[in-house]
């Protein structure tokens, strides 16, 4: 099955090219006319990669089982395209952050114009899942982040993924220039998945996701298949606390742990240290116990710095 | 004078980030005060340069007992972008300006937040000065967002031609201003055009434009000439022309020009042919407010804005 490439958004630019924004649609030649359609995005941020992966392995199973598809899937892989293709966050020379640009407008400036594009093109899903991968300074194990205000809706769909945590946020204003808000505003239920690291490819993370997709959209009947998706139950932010560990001073964070390890309550995180004098500035302790669910993997550090988060269940010993 | 330590950051390694504020104490107790914030960001130096060109004025100029009000002036709060050409914080790229009120125990661009918004707490008056946050130079003007605490007449007070007087975008929830009237100051923006090199006539303009506010105001006794009686401008009033090409572009009018309906304002000259592609017609009477800043243009990107006149 081949899928219909449409451009949502162009723009000429200065010298001889044009920036492109495209879609890729699977569809059935004659959908019920109840089909359901998910849209999945990547590549709001442009350094974040992970997304690409996932959207691949969808886009090539859907080629090699044409005869599931029973809705529509609309498959948005680089938003932000320029930046993708420059290692570059967010919109190349308006440095603005795509996903605090939401909802756009048709003569605002180009950036707003293309989430207004994009926003658009989306309206109308039942689902839209926008994949992340944190950024280059983080790395975090799959997990779904929805806002409080439209949780009742889209929890039940986040259970669906195969996602290891699911993080129910407090409503933040910012956050309402985000595309998650914009299009759980306007009907649609949108999850935002964060997983892996910026500018790298987490493959394990990639099949992990694609499982979870693949089982949603079973159970949302866009595909038909006897195959049966197994996904793990995840953990939720409902029954615990996010605990954060912030530099307390500058150098080169050096982890003592792995990424995704189950620890305790005071066990050594890692050290701050001086290469230029040999010494340890800070050693950081867990302040609960929990899943070392976010580690740094840039080293460098000012104070401030998130360096890791533990999810864990309140210790009433601290 | 006197220097205050806002905050000192330490780096792995760079020399650790000193910010300091300049505060002149005023002499008389029933004298309104005002908080001067300069550059949060960096590449582009007028918020830098009319920050320190007050405190120059108000240290070697003004002359003694001219001061009545508190003045607390911070030129820079982001000595890191400044001196390698960044425009946000060097490390993660986050703008400080999105960070307010600030949190003490959060990221780093959020403590550096926090720290300043605990030092200029208790203001009367708030003046950030900052530029725009798309692609765009403009002429020095006010930004007044609607929070229901903004005060306008205190805002005229520094004779700029227009006060954009808007709604708040979501994002700017967290910026300085908006936090700043929300504890209490009487706070505006003087939004700086976005220049590489200092143009003079623009910090002239912005140098006037706060020492009509700190006199108007009470705030000092100097005999200056009048600024302007500001024109208050809404959204409804701007109107916004966009790039139908891509190309080379070349504006012919600049921010605080007064243009006629179908005059020409600028063109798009093809990047690879040299021809003309495109000649921009003003589509009203009324004032560039703002220019795209850059000599290549992407199309459908904004050119310019006017304000029109009614």
């Amino acid at each position: 099955m081949t899928p219909d490439i449409t451009e949502i958004f162009s723009s000429e630019l200065p010298v001889g090219e044009t920036l492109r924004i495209q879609r890729a649609r699977f569809a059935p030649e004659k959908p019920d006319a109840d089909a359901k359609r998910i849209s999945i995005v990547s590549g709001i941020h442009g350094d974040e990669l992970e997304g690409q992966l996932v959207i691949y392995l969808l886009a090539a199973w859907l080629r090699d089982h044409p005869e599931a598809l029973r809705g529509t899937v609309d498959l948005y892989p680089a938003v932000n395209s320029l930046g993708v293709d420059t290692i570059i966050r967010g919109f190349p020379l308006y440095e603005i952050d795509l996903n605090r640009a939401f909802p756009g407008a048709r003569n605002d400036f180009l950036p707003a114009q293309l989430v207004h594009a994009l926003a658009e093109d989306v309206e109308g899903s039942d689902i839209a899942i926008d994949i992340h991968s944190s950024n280059i300074f983080l790395r975090e194990i799959p997990q779904i982040r929805i806002n409080k205000e439209f949780s009742e809706a889209t929890l039940p769909l986040a259970k669906q993924l195969n996602c290891d945590f699911i993080w129910i946020h407090d409503a933040v204003t910012v956050l309402e220039a985000t595309f998650s808000h914009t299009m759980n505003s306007r009907g649609t239920k949108t999850l935002v998945v964060e997983m892996g690291v910026g500018m790298r490819l987490t493959k394990a993370y990639g099949r992990q996701l694609l499982r979870g997709i693949l089982n949603l959209m079973q159970q949302e009947g866009i595909i038909e298949t006897p195959t049966e998706f197994k996904v793990r139950e995840s953990f939720s932010s409902e029954v615990g606390d996010v605990f954060y560990i912030n530099a307390p001073a500058a150098g080169l964070f050096v982890p003592a742990l792995d990424h995704c390890e189950v620890i305790e309550t005071g066990q050594w995180i890692g050290d701050i240290v001086d290469p230029l004098s040999g010494t340890v500035r800070e050693s950081l302790y867990a302040p609960n116990g929990g899943v070392l669910f976010t580690l740094r993997e840039y080293p460098v550090v000012y104070e401030g710095s998130l360096l890791a988060r533990i999810f864990g269940v309140h210790d009433e010993k601290n | 004078m006197k220097k205050i330590e806002i905050l000192k950051l330490e780096s792995l390694s760079r020399a650790p980030m000193l910010v300091e504020g300049y505060l002149f104490e005023g002499s008389d107790p029933e004298a309104p005060s005002v908080a001067v914030v300069g550059a949060m960001e960096g590449a582009t130096t007028l918020p830098l340069y009319s920050a320190s060109k007050l405190v120059d004025f108000l240290r070697n100029k003004l002359g003694t007992g001219k001061i009545l009000g508190d003045i607390l002036v911070i030129p820079s709060v982001n000595h890191y972008a400044l001196n390698i050409n960044e425009r946000f914080w060097p490390l993660d790229k986050t703008d400080i300006n999105m960070m307010f009120p600030g949190y003490g125990l959060g990221e780093t661009t959020q403590r550096i937040a926090h720290k300043l918004f605990e030092a200029i707490q208790g203001y009367d008056y708030g003046i950030v000065l900052e530029t725009r946050s798309d692609l765009a130079t403009c002429l020095p003007y006010v930004k007044l967002y609607k929070t229901g605490y903004e005060d306008i007449e205190s805002a005229r007070r520094l004779g700029l031609r227009i006060i954009h007087h808007r709604e708040p975008e979501s994002i700017e929830t967290v910026s300085l201003q908006y936090n700043w009237q929300l504890w209490g100051s009487k706070a505006c923006s003087v939004i700086c055009p976005h220049q590489p090199l200092i143009d003079p006539e623009s910090a002239r303009v912005i140098l006037d434009s706060l020492i009509n506010f700190l006199n108007n105001s009470g705030i000092i006794r100097y005999e200056t000439f009048n600024g302007y009686d500001s024109t208050v401008v809404t959204r409804e009033r701007i109107e916004v022309v966009q790039s139908p090409h891509s190309g080379i572009f070349i504006p012919t009018k600049k921010p605080g020009m007064t243009v006629s309906k179908d005059e020409t304002i600028g063109k798009i000259v093809h990047a690879l042919e040299g021809e003309v592609v495109h000649r921009f017609l003003a589509p009203c009477d009324g004032m560039i407010t703002c220019t795209y800043m850059h000599s290549l243009i992407f199309e459908n990107a904004v050119a310019y804005r006017i304000a029109k006149i009614h």
